[in-house]
């Protein structure tokens, strides 16, 4: 009980800050919103059909944007000196791990809920029909996402320049989660079942496996 | 006899066997009917391939027993391994493509065994660049040690994902005629005495790193 109230208690706190500095919010939904921009102009809008080919590049923007927000999630506990009094604390650090997971898991939903809504104004991108299987499957694929995310941003805290590698590092292990997610955007947009499919499961084994480890990482992660 | 004069011993075992194993695959084992002289990469390929996993899974031992036990001689273990590991690899990703180009007529294609080996040179490329940054880092060996596990359990998903997306596939079963078979456990034999030796000068250079660093901390 006492640790599900610490877990809510970092997670209201960063979401506090978070909505209070605004600046690592707008950048990265600002970030999201110019690829999406730019992809109009890459794909040529009036050839490319998003509906049909193409929608795993939507899973590139929540990627690169997704990575802006979440490598920042602990450099700014640094920044401010305030990891030391977080971590010194008389409380399970895996509970902090989890709250800082569920803000970066609610920041990537709401990245991911504006990208949709965007991606049909802007590039006709129709998903009204499928929206709750595709929605499930989403969420699936951001808990896996959220989760390494997190646990690495903790890691690269102290690096000096942590920022750089940040990205390099994270997406290479992310890789099942792209083919899985762009596979399943696919089959979910043509209609296809989605739920109980090979690829769900697979993304369900990722997010069992990946919390679990990085719940047991964190503490050597963060280690004085 | 100490681990200087094994190592020795075991370099001299590797040049010998990769003399003989060099001699057989270009004059003793016949040339492939259709894939013709460039199917000989095949003796050093996959011997390759087999070691860089080995060392791979090594590192992943030695990164867990460092953070277990607590102690910095598992991580010069764990780097050093990992090194050696992304060697072979590298290798891998080399001779691969030129053996493709004859096999497939094109020099990369997006095959599950391929891809899952560019896949995880990338994981560790990301993983020797960590180390590059955060060298002066107290916490380098635990936060590397930490991503090295991240990285090995992602392998068998890696597997999978890039299985079920894939099409072209590597051959399940190959059978090899005799002169072939010899030649390439010749081959095999050379490749791990190599790979055995390569691992452990390294170990050696990451030990006089260790106590060099020891003695500039108390003088």
């Amino acid at each position: 009980m006492r640790y599900l109230r610490v877990v809510l208690l970092v997670f209201a706190k960063d979401f506090r800050e978070e909505i209070r500095r605004k600046e690592n919010i707008a950048s990265s939904l600002l970030f999201a919103f110019l690829s999406l921009v730019l992809f109009a102009f890459a794909l040529d809008p009036t050839q490319v059909d998003l509906n049909t080919t193409g929608s795993g590049l939507l899973w590139l923007i929540i990627l690169f944007a997704g990575s802006l927000f979440m490598g920042a999630s602990f450099r700014k506990e640094m920044e401010g000196g305030t990891l030391q009094a977080l971590l010194l604390s008389p409380v399970d650090r895996s509970a902090i791990y989890l709250g800082k997971f569920l803000v970066n898991l609610a920041f990537l939903l709401l990245l991911e809920a504006l990208l949709l809504v965007f991606a049909f104004l802007l590039l006709d991108f129709r998903t009204g029909a499928v929206l709750v299987p595709l929605a499930l499957c989403w969420l699936a694929v951001t808990v896996g996402y959220a989760a390494l995310g997190t646990l690495f941003s903790a890691l690269i805290a102290h690096v000096h320049g942590g920022q750089v590698i940040y990205p390099i590092l994270l997406f290479p292990v992310l890789i099942p989660l792209v083919i899985a997610a762009a596979t399943l955007t696919q089959d979910a947009l043509a209609g296809r079942p989605v739920l109980g499919s090979q690829w769900l499961r697979l993304v369900a084994l990722f997010d069992t496996l990946f919390v679990t480890a990085s719940v047991f990482l964190f503490e050597y992660a963060v280690e004085e | 006899m100490n681990l200087r004069n094994w190592t020795r011993a075991l370099w001299a075992l590797a040049v010998a066997l990769n003399g003989a194993a060099l001699y057989m695959v270009f004059f003793y084992a016949p040339v492939e009917m259709q894939m013709g002289a460039v199917q000989k990469i095949f003796y050093y390929h996959v011997p390759s391939a087999i070691s860089g996993y080995v060392l791979m899974f090594l590192a992943f031992v030695f990164s867990v027993l460092y953070l277990w036990k607590d102690d910095p001689s598992y991580d010069v273990l764990a780097h050093a391994t990992a090194e050696v590991a992304f060697l072979f690899i590298t290798i891998v990703l080399i001779t691969g493509p030129i053996w493709g180009r004859s096999a497939w007529g094109k020099w990369w294609v997006w095959e599950p065994r391929l891809t899952s080996a560019l896949i995880l040179w990338l994981m560790y490329s990301a993983y020797f660049l960590l180390r590059l940054f955060s060298r002066h880092e107290v916490r380098t060996a635990r936060i590397a040690a930490v991503v090295a596990i991240i990285a090995f359990f992602d392998v068998p998903i890696v597997h999978m994902a890039i299985t079920w997306w894939g099409s072209i596939v590597h051959p399940k079963k190959v059978v090899l005629e005799p002169a072939m078979r010899q030649t390439f456990f010749v081959s095999m034999a050379a490749v791990f005495a190599l790979a055995g030796a390569l691992t452990l000068t390294r170990w050696a250079v990451g030990r006089a790193e260790e106590r060099r660093l020891a003695q500039e901390v108390s003088p």
